[in-house]
């Protein structure tokens, strides 16, 4: 029999030797070496009592390493055992592609856009209300506080179409392609009471010369707020709320004067608009306002009453900063290759 | 509109940088969307004093000389730098403009005809002699002409100061910045400089400088010297004149050349150059005749009663049409009122008397005039927006002492003021406080309104003693906007700051409940389904060239019944591919079928939401004479896209007549729109569909067509388009709601299958034979048929085809026999045999 120190270095020797292949050998190891009863390593624990008291610390540690050793060896070639059956593959090449029940389809930016921004004034409590893109000039213009021969008019390049035969004498019967989603408003107010909380997704017409930035129809969404009550504060929170919804709350607005004939105060919204390069500028986003005194009147509406609050936003120009859309036309020449980026 | 900096703060100085104007410009309603720095950079080029001149030892026609450019911030003097320089003029004692070591200068480049480069002045060694920096000319800094020598400063100047600085104390800096402002329409009373720098007092409490002007007393010498006559004081409300004798009309001195050239003026003459001034600076367009030219002394303002021509300043022959205001001599126009002056009575630098025109032209006419003319110009923009109608002899009176000034002339005593209708009435407008505070959602108290009103010139609040209260305002006459309360509270708002209006924690929410149009709803579920059966959605161009239109107008398409006649047709379109409205959205989808086949797409799967227009004789429409509504389109060209790797994918046969139907049905079905009636058509019916299926509702309301495409009108595809075009709103009316659907369990009793085969005449309608087994009388158990093949060939003689169905029996609450099955699938064969001359397969 070795020496007590030597027969642990051997039996190190024979543990470390030992391969474990498979969960019979592992038991088998584990009998062998680490078993209550006849384990090799509970046999040494056995020949303490016959050393010298000073060598049993020092004997007794060195077996305790063996065996916490042995132990881990045992634990490890368990668990790389278990992971070497789930790799036990069925005649099928599970990594070919799926089948999918149809080839892949897609929904167009824009209309996927006008839908969010229309789908979270509706979340505010806004109904949705969609209107003729062919208008009369009443409910484009008129009605809307453009006098006639005004420069306000040249705010948008209207086209105009011919006038139905008999009403050449009308003016408020001119016919054009609606230049923004706002005659809803006054379509709206006229076939109801107030209140109306209401928002107009919808196509508008501009007589431009086609470019990267301007083409010659875009879509908009206009939003009409008229009750008891109504504020401009109102408006500032429904806007702001709304940017934080749609561009994230950590979204910067600023609100500065502007003007539209059918609103007083107007404004318009700007948001911080970062770039890749970390530059960044404002940008306006939406048109909005107070509703005009002179359009409450025109729809039937009590200014003295009622307050109200509107909004146009473009939709275009939101879907080409929030995609890298730098030519506006893109979204209209339906590209395949674009349009399945979507 | 171009507002130069410098030229604004001689009226208005409130210290700020000019980023920090420009945004308080911008958050008061003045946007600026541009800001442009003019002149040469003169960063880096310092004042310094010529301590000493040597000659350079190894040059001849360079000196080396010592300049002291004052410290670099420690307190005592730097050391002179030594600087080569080659000017005949330099010499010691000289205060001279020296680009120091690091400066950029935009030098003229002598081999490139004088086009500037960026050069960066280094420290060099020439000929074995230091040179630290750079003695420059005028020229050579961009501040001046003169090449020949160095720029030699006034002996005051202090050594180590900015070039920039230096220049600008004494009136002449050479860089400006630049705004360019985005003015609304409202605003004609910003259109100068004056009228923004009244913003920029009002918004940062600077005071205003207005230029003061001693105003001429009417008549005396000038109303001897020219009348005015006004015939039409609707369209002239008031013209003023004032004469300016005796002038040499030469160059304008650099200071007002360079007013006008920052904001992208050319100058042209002193008179014309100070009439321009005098035009940006309040507001008030002016025209300056050479009075030699008036002929009888007479200027008469009348309305055109026939079409007039005119060559204007510009050397063009203009015609305006009867009705535009003129402003004549005693016999002929001179100009087009408010809009550009003729050339027969241009000024020129051998004018020696000016008759200085300031008038107020009506808005209305001088924008029909400038449209007319085609003409837009600075005096146009102002007058149609309405300028100051109380400004003309301040401003006649500024330009006039200018001229005078500059050119040697003198301002001719008194002056002419036709004004037919006396000044007007000061407009007065209510304003409650009270109101103000409701519509902006603010707090603010009456006496900080009235502050903010009467920084913009808004004063005489008098109460007003009625049920309804508040003040009586009086608006100042360079406000034409402000003709209501809201414009006052629009006032207060902007002068508040937009930003200070707090934002309430609650927003109301009206007690109404929330409803969706079916036609949203069900849109937004056909959308997902059809891009989730592999469709791409599309978003074509509402419009198309007229011979396009026309072609796909055709067809009657169930249209024809409703009065819809024609296509509808833009009037004066930029372009020809916006002359017409797409009549229905086909021709669309075919553009983006032949595009993207163009970039090598084969598959070609789309469909599109779109309005469509013609022409009706119907007066009920929403427009009288126009029909409008949605569409749905469904185009499908070419193979299917391979989706897999085996067969089992399925086939990518080309899109045919199934498939597009297929695609219908599968929409119908997902809408629940039972009932909906097909009847097959050929090539008759629409020139633009070869066959298809004409589509109406149960109720027979048409709903659309589904079929292939014409080839002629489908030109230029290598496969064969098969489309589908649905009226949406009638569609989406249609459909059942899936509110109203009601549950019915499923039959506990189990079914009979039975297949039936029966052959019948090739010719035979699938649909019409399956709608007889369907609806058969006598057949009350039978719940279903499918059917499941179609064979023609071998076995079923010529001229005959199989038709194969799976049918279903099953009663609601017992096993049905087998005797039960076969008495009613005898009826079910007999009734095919009377109705369709089908007989059993055999």
């Amino acid at each position: 029999m070795p020496e007590a120190p030597d027969a642990v270095e051997t039996l190190r020797r024979e543990i470390e030797a030992e391969t474990i292949e498979s969960e019979e050998e592992a038991e088998a190891f584990r009998i062998a070496y680490l078993g209550r009863k006849r384990g090799k390593i509970g046999a040494l624990f056995d020949r303490i009592p016959d050393l010298d008291p000073e060598a049993r610390p020092a004997f007794g540690k060195a077996v305790n390493a063996l065996q916490d050793d042995a132990q881990a060896k045992l634990e490890a070639a368990r668990e790389r055992l278990a992971d070497e059956e789930g790799d036990a593959l069925p005649e099928l090449d599970l990594t070919l592609p799926g089948r999918p029940p149809a080839p892949a389809g897609s929904l167009h930016p824009l209309v996927e856009t006008l839908d969010e921004v229309s789908g979270i004034f509706e979340r505010f409590g806004f109904s949705v209300a969609e209107g003729p893109e062919i208008e009369d000039d009443w409910h484009n213009f008129g009605a809307l506080n453009f006098p006639p021969d005004h420069p306000a008019r040249d705010m948008q390049d209207t086209f105009f179409l011919e006038k139905h035969e008999n009403d050449e004498s009308d003016e408020r019967l001119d016919v054009v392609l609606r230049t923004h989603t706002s005659p809803m408003q006054i379509r709206v107010m006229e076939e109801g009471e107030p209140p109306f909380r209401v928002v107009v997704p919808g196509r508008v017409y501009r007589n431009e010369a086609l470019s990267y930035k301007s083409y010659c129809l875009f879509y908009q969404v206009e939003g009409l707020y008229v009750d008891e009550g109504v504020s401009m504060g109102h408006l500032k929170q429904t806007l702001a709320l709304f940017a934080r919804s749609f561009f994230g709350d950590d979204v910067r607005t600023r609100f500065r004067p502007s003007y539209f004939p059918f609103t007083e105060p107007s404004a318009e919204m700007d948001v911080w608009w970062e770039t890749a390069d970390g530059a960044g500028q404002w940008m306006e986003i939406l048109g909005c306002g107070m509703v005009h005194p002179n359009v409450l009147e025109h729809a039937g509406v009590d200014p003295e009453q009622y307050t109200g609050y509107a909004f146009g936003m473009g939709i275009d120009r939101v879907t080409m900063l929030r995609h890298d859309i730098t030519d506006i036309r893109t979204l209209y020449e339906n590209d395949v290759r674009f349009l399945r980026q979507f | 509109m171009k507002i130069s900096h410098d030229w604004l703060t001689d009226y208005a100085a409130p210290g700020l940088s000019p980023e920090a104007l420009a945004e308080t410009l911008t958050m008061g309603g003045l946007e600026v969307d541009g800001i442009e720095r003019t002149g040469p950079s003169l960063e880096g080029v310092v004042v310094g004093r010529v301590e000493r001149v040597r000659p350079h030892p190894d040059a001849d026609r360079l000196v080396l000389c010592d300049v002291a450019l004052g410290e670099s911030g420690n307190g005592t003097p730097d050391e002179p730098a030594q600087i080569a320089c080659g000017a005949p003029n330099v010499a010691e004692g000289q205060h001279v403009p020296v680009a120091s070591v690091g400066t950029e200068l935009m030098l003229p480049d002598g081999e490139n005809g004088g086009e500037r480069r960026p050069v960066t002045i280094e420290a060099v060694e020439l000929r074995g002699e230091r040179s630290e920096g750079m003695i420059c000319s005028a020229h050579e800094l961009g501040v001046g002409e003169d090449a020949s020598g160095i720029l030699v400063l006034e002996d005051d100047a202090r050594i180590g100061q900015p070039l920039a600085e230096y220049l600008a104390d004494r009136g002449a800096a050479p860089n400006d910045t630049v705004f360019n402002i985005d003015l609304t329409p409202n605003r004609p009373d910003a259109a100068s400089h004056l009228g923004v720098a009244r913003d920029l007092a009002a918004l940062t409490d600077a005071p205003l400088e207005r230029p003061a002007v001693e105003l001429p007393q009417e008549g005396g010498e000038t109303a001897e010297a020219v009348s005015v006559e006004i015939e039409d004081a609707a369209a002239c409300p008031r013209y003023a004149a004032l004469l300016v004798r005796g002038i040499e009309n030469g160059d304008a001195p650099a200071w007002l050349k360079q007013r006008l050239t920052a904001i992208g003026l050319q100058p042209r003459n002193a008179v014309v150059d100070a009439t321009n001034f005098v035009l940006h600076e309040c507001g008030q367009p002016l025209h300056a005749f050479d009075f030699e030219h008036i002929r009888g002394d007479r200027i008469i303002a009348r309305t055109a009663s026939e079409e007039t021509t005119l060559t204007t300043l510009d050397g063009t022959e203009r015609t305006a049409p009867p009705g535009t205001l003129l402003i004549c001599d005693a016999e002929r126009p001179v100009a087009f009122a408010g809009v550009m002056g003729g050339r027969n009575s241009e000024v020129s630098r051998a004018t020696t008397d000016v008759l200085i025109e300031s008038a107020y032209f009506a808005p209305s006419r001088v924008r029909r005039a400038a449209k007319a003319l085609g003409l837009s110009t600075d005096a146009s923009y102002r007058f149609e927006r309405g300028v100051d109608s109380d400004g003309q002899v301040w401003a006649a009176a500024r330009a006039a002492r200018l001229i005078a000034e500059i050119t040697g002339g003198a301002v001719v005593e008194g002056l002419v003021d036709e004004r037919p209708q006396g000044p007007p009435e000061p407009r007065r407008v209510r304003f409650r406080p009270e109101r103000a505070n409701a519509v902006l959602g603010t707090d603010l108290s009456a006496s900080e309104m009235g502050r903010l009103l009467t920084s913009v010139g808004i004063e005489g609040r008098d109460r007003i003693h009625d049920d309804a209260g508040g003040f009586s305002c009086v608006v100042p006459t360079f406000r034409p906007d402000l003709t209501r309360e809201e414009d006052l509270i629009e006032e207060v708002a902007r002068l508040h700051g937009y930003d200070r209006i707090p934002a309430p924690a609650h927003v109301p929410l009206p007690a109404r409940p929330p409803r969706e149009e079916r036609t949203r709803s069900l849109r937004r579920r056909v959308r997902e389904l059809l891009a989730g059966a592999g469709l791409r959605e599309i978003q074509t161009n509402s419009m198309l060239s007229k011979p396009r239109a026309q072609r796909f107008l055709a067809g009657e398409n169930g249209d024809g019944a409703r009065g819809e006649t024609g296509v509808v047709e833009t009037l004066k379109p930029i372009s020809e591919a916006m002359a017409a409205l797409r009549p229905r959205l086909l021709p669309g989808a075919l553009d983006a079928m032949r595009f993207n086949q163009n970039h090598g797409q084969e598959t070609l799967r789309f469909f599109e939401f779109g309005h469509v227009f013609r022409r009706s004789s119907q007066r009920e429409a929403t427009v009288p004479g126009y029909a409008e509504h949605e569409a749905l389109l469904v185009a499908l060209s070419g193979p299917a896209q391979a989706t897999g790797w085996d067969d089992a994918s399925g086939d990518e046969h080309a899109a045919d007549f199934y498939d597009a139907k297929g695609v219908v049905e599968h929409v119908l079905a997902h809408l629940g729109a039972d009932g909906v009636e097909m009847e097959p058509f050929g090539a008759e019916a629409d020139p633009n569909v070869a066959y298809g299926l004409r589509l109406s509702t149960a109720g027979g309301a048409p709903l659309g067509v589904v079929g292939k495409v014409d080839e002629e009108a489908a030109a230029g595809l290598e496969h064969d388009v098969f489309a589908a075009e649905l009226r949406w709103g009638t569609l989406a009316e249609a459909a059942a709601p899936r509110r109203e659907r009601r549950y019915e369990p499923p039959r506990r009793f189990p079914a009979v299958e039975r297949d039936l085969a029966v052959v019948v005449p090739e010719a035979a309608a699938a649909g019409a034979v399956r709608r007889t087994v369907e609806e058969a009388e006598g057949a009350p158990l039978l719940r279903e048929a499918r059917l499941f093949d179609v064979y023609a060939g071998e076995g079923v003689g010529d001229g005959r085809k199989s038709l194969a169905f799976e049918l279903r029996f099953q009663a609601e609450a017992r096993t049905i026999s087998g005797d039960e099955v076969d008495i009613e699938f005898e009826r079910i064969v007999s009734l095919l045999a009377d109705e369709h001359d089908a007989e059993l397969r055999g």
